[in-house]
């Protein structure tokens, strides 16, 4: 898997991730290596992640080995890939105009759009706010049906 | 429009659906047109809010102050003092009304600021300044700082009145300072005249042709020399025409060791203030002076200033080492022995590099917001982190069901309710998983009629 970026498959290399960023947002993106949209999410990743390293740091879930199932349960993963923002351990929520803030749900149209959403999680952190609003004009969010709790 | 949050620190607990569960505020979008904020000098769609910025305020007050200080020097004191406006002055004149947007002009006013000052003291001015306080915001107190009451104004015109009528009469010039000769009566007036009108203007227009240069309030050494000359041929001399040939003629007054037209690299034993530069031993000095004399007829200032310069001597440069250096070279001072400078060099380029370390971990850390999103954590987590590095805390393993602070999709309270949630429920899932042990069998389907057909038959 030399062509996508660390990809973390047990609960604890994650959980060292979580705790070892310090003051810069943690990017979690789970999927699966076989899914197409996951490949694009991981190749504008990979081009972004030089450009935001001093603030930011990216990593890969991969959402079919045992261990992280805890985390796909609990972050209530149910489309991939689902990218989920961290920052000093603390969950930053994203209100995209989607029903669901908890996670970006698919891939970033361009490489700028991926920057901007990590800018401004990262200025909304270091405001103290754990909730942002999306930079992206709503052309450019992907969208998705999110499943009831009940269904 | 949307609601904003009012007061984003309170903490409710609402069962809905809705993430507000948290001390956070989703960012109001404000929908105003673009307007120009003349102060800050940008546009922005901020509406009313605008004006009670930091950094709208910030340039209000410089912006004010601006204003006011050009009111202040200017206007204020052609107001207190009403002078006549000469007209090559005049374009000099001129003042921007930053509150009615328009600018003064003095062409066809008599005196200096006359136009400004009937402005400021008018209506209209008083109705632009108004519009503009409520508009930026300045504060109504201060209304009056910006404008001339209308008390002021009269008595302003009074004095105008006085000066014309005077005018008409034809009062004499100011002080002249009498010399025996009528070609110097006319000289000196001229001198003395101008200088004291260049003085005047350049006190009271220097913030308006602040781009221009002061003229000097003194004698440059040509002035000098030639008012010197003239003045010492009232006595049965010998012209110096300020450079000339070297004729070791006499002074009036018989000053010794003085020749009249020396050049100027040749000490003349007389100048005190004399800008000597110790690496040559030479004396400049300084030049239109020496060449004077204690002539009575010149004015008192100028002979003092010449008795004073006189009675200083000349150092003489032997002492000088050729090769140590001095002030100006940016040499040690002798105090400083050579084996003490060399410790005090190392001295500072250790210590410039420690502070510069320092200074750089300072300025990371103090730039960081303390309150930004899990601060405490990041904070407690750097120290872990540092006593691991130097092996004095050994790495204690958090635990398999470790979680993160994590809000879920549809949860309501806080975060931390959202864990325990979470782990209610996967106990439960646990449960359930392991009732399913004995796996049913499976049978194939019949149907009725298939069953039916069996028993009946």
């Amino acid at each position: 898997m030399n062509y996508l970026l660390t990809t973390l498959t047990k609960k604890q290399e994650v959980d060292s991730m979580i705790r070892d960023t310090i003051d810069k947002v943690l990017v979690l993106c789970f999927g699966r290596a076989s899914d197409s949209i996951f490949l694009q999410l991981d190749e504008i990743l990979y081009k972004s992640v030089r450009e935001v390293s001093k603030f930011a740091t990216v990593a890969l879930v991969d959402i079919d080995s045992d261990d992280v199932q805890v985390y796909v349960k609990y972050f209530d993963i149910t489309l991939i890939p689902s990218t989920v923002f961290f920052f000093n351990a603390h969950h930053m929520k994203m209100d995209c105009g989607s029903a669901d803030h908890t996670k970006w749900v698919g891939t970033f149209l361009r490489k700028q759009d991926f920057l901007d959403v990590v800018e401004a999680i990262y200025r909304g952190a270091m405001k103290g706010k754990l909730i942002v609003t999306c930079p992206l004009p709503p052309d450019r969010i992907p969208k998705f049906h999110l499943l009831y709790e009940d269904v | 429009m949307p609601i904003q949050n009012p007061n984003p620190n309170k903490k409710k607990k609402k069962h809905s659906n809705q993430d507000d569960d948290e001390d956070d505020t989703v960012q109001g979008k404000q929908q105003t047109q673009f307007e120009f904020c003349k102060v800050c000098r940008l546009n922005h769609n901020q509406g009313r809010r605008h004006i009670y910025f930091p950094n709208h305020k910030k340039a209000l007050s410089s912006f004010l102050y601006r204003f006011q200080s050009k009111f202040k020097n200017d206007v204020a004191f052609y107001l207190k003092k009403p002078m006549p406006l000469r007209p090559e002055h005049a374009a000099l004149n001129r003042l921007w009304c930053v509150f009615c947007d328009f600018d003064i002009l003095e062409y066809d006013s008599s005196f200096a600021c006359g136009n400004a000052i009937a402005h400021l003291a008018s209506a209209e001015h008083l109705k632009g300044l108004k519009s503009f306080l409520w508009k930026y915001g300045g504060g109504m107190d201060r209304m009056d700082s910006f404008r001339i009451s209308e008390s002021d104004f009269t008595k302003w015109e009074k004095k105008c009145k006085l000066l014309k009528s005077e005018a008409a009469g034809g009062g004499s010039h100011g002080s002249l300072i009498g010399p025996l000769n009528d070609i110097h009566n006319e000289s000196k007036s001229e001198y003395v005249n101008s200088f004291d009108k260049n003085k005047l203007d350049c006190l009271t227009s220097d913030v308006k042709c602040s781009n221009s240069v002061v003229p000097l309030q003194d004698h440059t050494i040509e002035r000098s020399q030639i008012s010197h000359s003239k003045i010492c041929t009232v006595g049965p001399q010998i012209l110096h025409a300020g450079t000339g040939v070297g004729l070791g003629a006499r002074t009036p007054n018989g000053l010794p060791g003085f020749f009249g037209n020396q050049h100027y690299t040749h000490s003349v034993p007389k100048e005190g203030p004399a800008y000597s530069c110790p690496n040559d031993g030479k004396v400049y000095p300084y030049e239109g002076i020496a060449i004077g004399d204690g002539h009575s007829q010149g004015t008192s200032s100028e002979e003092s200033r010449l008795q004073s310069l006189q009675n200083l001597t000349q150092i003489s440069s032997s002492a000088q080492e050729n090769g140590g250096g001095n002030v100006h070279s940016g040499a040690p001072p002798p105090w400083f022995s050579a084996a003490e400078k060399i410790q005090l060099d190392n001295k500072l380029n250790q210590g410039l590099g420690d502070l510069v370390s320092s200074l750089g971990e300072q300025m990371k850390t103090s730039k960081l917001n303390p309150k930004r999103v899990g601060a405490a954590w990041a904070e407690r987590r750097k120290i872990e982190l540092e006593l691991e590095k130097r092996g004095e805390l050994v790495r204690h393993d958090f635990g398999a069901d470790w979680l993160p602070n994590f809000g879920r999709v549809w949860q309501s309270g806080s975060r931390k309710d959202s864990r325990k949630e979470f782990l209610g429920e996967n106990k439960t899932w646990r449960k359930v998983d392991s009732q399913i042990e004995k796996p049913s069998q499976l049978q194939p389907y019949i149907s009725k009629r298939m069953r039916t057909e069996n028993t009946a038959e």
